[in-house]
């Protein structure tokens, strides 16, 4: 869509805001309501809103689908990787307390890594189904 | 609400997901209306709307059988309505069988965790593993959507 419509002044306007407000529900999730799931949704549809109004090819150079599929894989392994990394210390899986001298710190520090898998992974799985979805050619019978 | 048009269906969802969103919120649980906000209200109906463009379904040629349907509706209602006397009844605190974990969490949260809140500290702190647990259904389903859309293309 090259012509400049309301629709897409506004989307311009409001997607970076989109972007920081769930970059904060990310990194402050801790400390205010939020968290990784919550994150990589709002963040999913701030893409997803720019495709509807400037086209999917456009919003495919940005994150493309195979990008959008290894960090998708990512996120999952951040995940299971703190787990592990509390086996490789002598703990329990998801044991955060070993992550750090302090048990407290190490508990932050584990949340905060689990919940940036969280978000990654929940964010590019709704971009990729998203762009699943729009480049479906389904062959009319 | 009755309609035969899907578009107005799916918008109509996506309102109520809306609302619904506004009530979670109303009731202090801000975690669960922003996601309801985001999928139930936005991805959600934006996948619907893209599924419907595929769709050529003329609901005034089907004919499906109402009353049966209208029936076995109205007995579900009325055993909810039912039963509705057993649920706990609202705002009252113990509602769960093993409210001695809802305590120690509420109580220790702070001091285990280092973080106040408590939402996030259940969620990846003592129940990391259930929450793992989601993270790998939600891969699995993006996983299952790429391979069948994919086949699709190149079925063509």
């Amino acid at each position: 869509m090259s012509k400049i419509s309301i629709v897409s002044i506004i989307s311009v306007l409001m997607i970076p805001l989109i972007l920081i407000f769930s970059l904060y529900v990310q990194f402050h999730g801790e400390f205010s309501a939020g968290g990784g799931f919550q994150a990589g949704v709002i963040f999913a549809s701030a893409f997803i809103l720019y495709s509807l109004v400037f086209g999917i090819e456009k919003s495919q150079s940005v994150i493309s689908l195979e990008t959008s599929q290894r960090l998708m894989a990512l996120g999952l392994s951040i995940y299971l990787l703190v787990g592990l990394i509390g086996i490789m210390s002598g703990a329990n899986f998801l044991d955060y307390n070993v992550l750090s001298a302090n048990p407290t710190s190490g508990q932050m520090l584990g949340i905060f890594l689990v919940e940036i898998g969280v978000g990654l992974t929940v964010a590019n799985v709704m971009i990729v189904v998203f762009y699943s979805f729009a480049n479906m050619k389904v062959t009319k019978k | 609400m009755m309609t035969r048009n899907l578009l107005w269906a799916v918008l109509a969802s996506s309102i109520f997901s809306l609302l619904t969103a506004t009530i979670f919120f109303i009731l202090d649980a801000v975690d669960v209306s922003l996601t309801e906000a985001a999928v139930g209200a936005g991805i959600a109906t934006i996948l619907f709307v893209f599924t419907l463009k595929h769709l050529e379904i003329n609901l005034k040629k089907s004919k499906s059988n109402n009353t049966i349907l209208g029936l076995s509706l109205i007995v579900i209602v009325l055993l909810v309505f039912n039963l509705m006397d057993d649920f706990p009844r609202f705002g009252e605190s113990k509602i769960t069988q093993n409210s001695n974990v809802t305590e120690y969490y509420l109580e220790n949260s702070n001091s285990e965790m280092g973080i106040p809140n408590v939402v996030t500290s259940i969620l990846a702190g003592y129940r990391a593993f259930d929450t793992l647990g989601e993270v790998i259904v939600i891969f699995i389903a993006g996983v299952s959507v790429i391979g069948i859309l994919r086949e699709e293309k190149e079925n063509e």
